[in-house]
């Protein structure tokens, strides 16, 4: 195995050490423009996601169904134009039993006309067989264990350190498995994007020190939100834990909902 | 060739996997992108694009700097919880630069919050449009922004 040290090899000792010492730094600079396409962003400084646990509330006893929280959803996120929804109102109309039967309620009518974004129209059902109505806002419930982030085979849907689930749209490839996982219907695939999309809890606003925009619109407080790792004084999230026996939407599933709700019925699920 | 006695199959076989594991290794190191990780198992530089994002709605005190007439007027009345944006649209441009103008409303947004409904609470203030002074000009009778006041 003894090679004699010929002039040859050595310029070839040579030539693959200079090549070596080019190859790094050209890998490093190609790691560097890679990452600088996948990761380029002009995202707002100072603002620490793990020093923030934001978290909404929503007291369904309040809501008019005026529909400005879903319009504003709209707007404030470029929502693409149709069916699709951030956030939407349910109406939910209860009739009273038909004379003679036993039951204790009649049939649930629920309906959610362009996501009750202009309003909704008159009583489906006549005002003597009805037995009770009233107004359900809905959006991301912001699961402890949220299923869309388990399958997300990507890592593109993610819970961020301060509650909100995120969509990462550079990296979702819009499997669409997210939409699947979701209980609460809460998400869609975007026809102009085609990745998914939901609630961010309006991220970029919060983050800004605003409130999202459904929150900020609303005219009766029927949206409650807050920062649970700083309360402020007379905290409105904590006035409302304080005051209303809440409930979560589908608790059976195990997702442990963040999102609670007072003043709903049993059959919202 | 012959390494440690080993018979050249598996030498291959070595050299081989050796090499496709080097290449993941490699492609991992070069694709992944720093912030990866950096909060848990996604990338921590999504936050910040999210964060980028524009916002439409400017929030109502960002109204009372200039508007503090309408501003404390409109917090003295019944409409004293509402927005002004929830009447007005959205205006994060108009108060970056008041140029860019701010919808007027007219009668027409009342209703979507006073039109009679059962299935709105019945503590909320709620009118037949049509048989409420015939479904006139709202305005004629209240101020949008102090509603008990007559103009
Ligand atoms: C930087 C100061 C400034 C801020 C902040 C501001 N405005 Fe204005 N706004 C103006 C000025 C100046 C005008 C008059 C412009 C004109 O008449 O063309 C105006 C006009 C208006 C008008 C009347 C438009 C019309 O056609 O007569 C409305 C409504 C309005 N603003 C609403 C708002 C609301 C709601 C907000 C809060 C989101 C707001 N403004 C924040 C400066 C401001
Ligand atoms: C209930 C809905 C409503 C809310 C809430 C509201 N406005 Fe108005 N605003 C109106 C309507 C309607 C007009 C048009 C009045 C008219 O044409 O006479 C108006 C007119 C205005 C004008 C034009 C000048 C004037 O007084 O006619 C300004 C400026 C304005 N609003 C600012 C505000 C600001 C600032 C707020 C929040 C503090 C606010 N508005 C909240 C309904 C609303
Ligand atoms: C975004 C929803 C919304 C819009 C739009 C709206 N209102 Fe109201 N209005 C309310 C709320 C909330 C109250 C508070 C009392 C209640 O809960 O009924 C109220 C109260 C009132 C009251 C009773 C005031 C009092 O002091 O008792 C009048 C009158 C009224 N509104 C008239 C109007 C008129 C006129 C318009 C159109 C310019 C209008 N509203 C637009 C939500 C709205
Ligand atoms: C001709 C004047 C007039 C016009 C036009 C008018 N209102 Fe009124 N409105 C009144 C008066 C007076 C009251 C208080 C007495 C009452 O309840 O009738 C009132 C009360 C209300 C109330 C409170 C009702 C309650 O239960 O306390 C609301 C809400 C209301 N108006 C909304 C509207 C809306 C929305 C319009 C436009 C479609 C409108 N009004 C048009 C004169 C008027």
């Amino acid at each position: 195995m003894s090679q004699k040290l010929s002039r040859r090899n050595v310029l070839a000792k040579i030539s693959a050490a200079l090549a070596a010492a080019c190859a790094a730094p050209a890998a490093q600079a190609a790691k560097a423009t890679v990452q600088k396409v996948l990761v380029e962003s002009g995202g707002a400084k100072g603002y620490d996601p793990t020093k923030h646990k934001w978290a909404m509330a929503i007291d369904a006893s309040r809501c008019i169904g005026c529909g400005s929280c879903a319009d504003a959803c709209k707007k404030e996120n470029h929502v693409p134009e149709g069916h699709y929804y951030r956030t939407w109102i349910e109406r939910y109309v209860i009739t009273k039993p038909k004379p003679g039967s036993d039951e204790a309620r009649g049939e649930v009518l629920v309906d959610s006309p362009e996501g009750g974004m202009h309003g909704f129209g008159p009583c489906p059902v006549p005002k003597e067989e009805l037995l009770q109505s009233f107004f359900v806002p809905k959006l991301c419930n912001l699961c402890l264990h949220s299923p869309c982030a388990q399958v997300c085979p990507v890592g593109a849907t993610f819970d961020s350190p301060d509650g909100a689930v995120l969509v990462d749209r550079k990296y979702c490839i819009g499997c669409g498995f997210c939409i699947q996982a979701c209980p609460y219907g809460c998400r869609f695939m975007s026809p102009v994007t085609h990745t998914a999309e939901k609630c961010t809890l309006c991220y970029h606003r919060i983050t800004r020190g605003l409130k999202p925009a459904c929150v900020e619109v609303c005219p009766v407080q029927a949206r409650i939100f807050g920062d649970l790792k700083n309360p402020v004084p007379d905290d409105p999230l904590q006035t409302f834990y304080k005051n209303n026996r809440v409930q979560t939407l589908k608790p059976h599933l195990g997702t442990e909902p963040r999102v609670m709700y007072a003043g709903i019925d049993k059959e919202v699920r | 060739m012959r390494l440690f006695n080993m018979p050249p199959q598996i030498v291959r076989l070595c050299l081989v996997t050796i090499g496709i594991v080097g290449s993941y290794l490699v492609a991992r190191a070069v694709l992944t992108p720093p912030s990866f990780r950096e909060y848990g198992f996604f990338r921590g530089d999504a936050l910040k694009d999210i964060m980028a994002l524009p916002p439409q709605y400017g929030g109502k005190v960002s109204c009372d700097e200039c508007h503090s007439d309408q501003f404390t007027k409109l917090n003295k009345g019944g409409h004293k919880r509402l927005s002004c944006e929830v009447c007005h649209g959205p205006g994060y441009a108009h108060t970056q630069s008041p140029d860019a103008g701010m919808h007027k409303p007219t009668f027409t947004v009342c209703s979507k919050c006073h039109e009679a409904n059962p299935s709105r609470p019945k503590t909320h203030k709620q009118i037949v449009l049509k048989e409420h002074y015939a479904g006139g000009k709202c305005m004629e009778c209240h101020v949008p922004h102090s509603p008990a006041e007559v103009p």
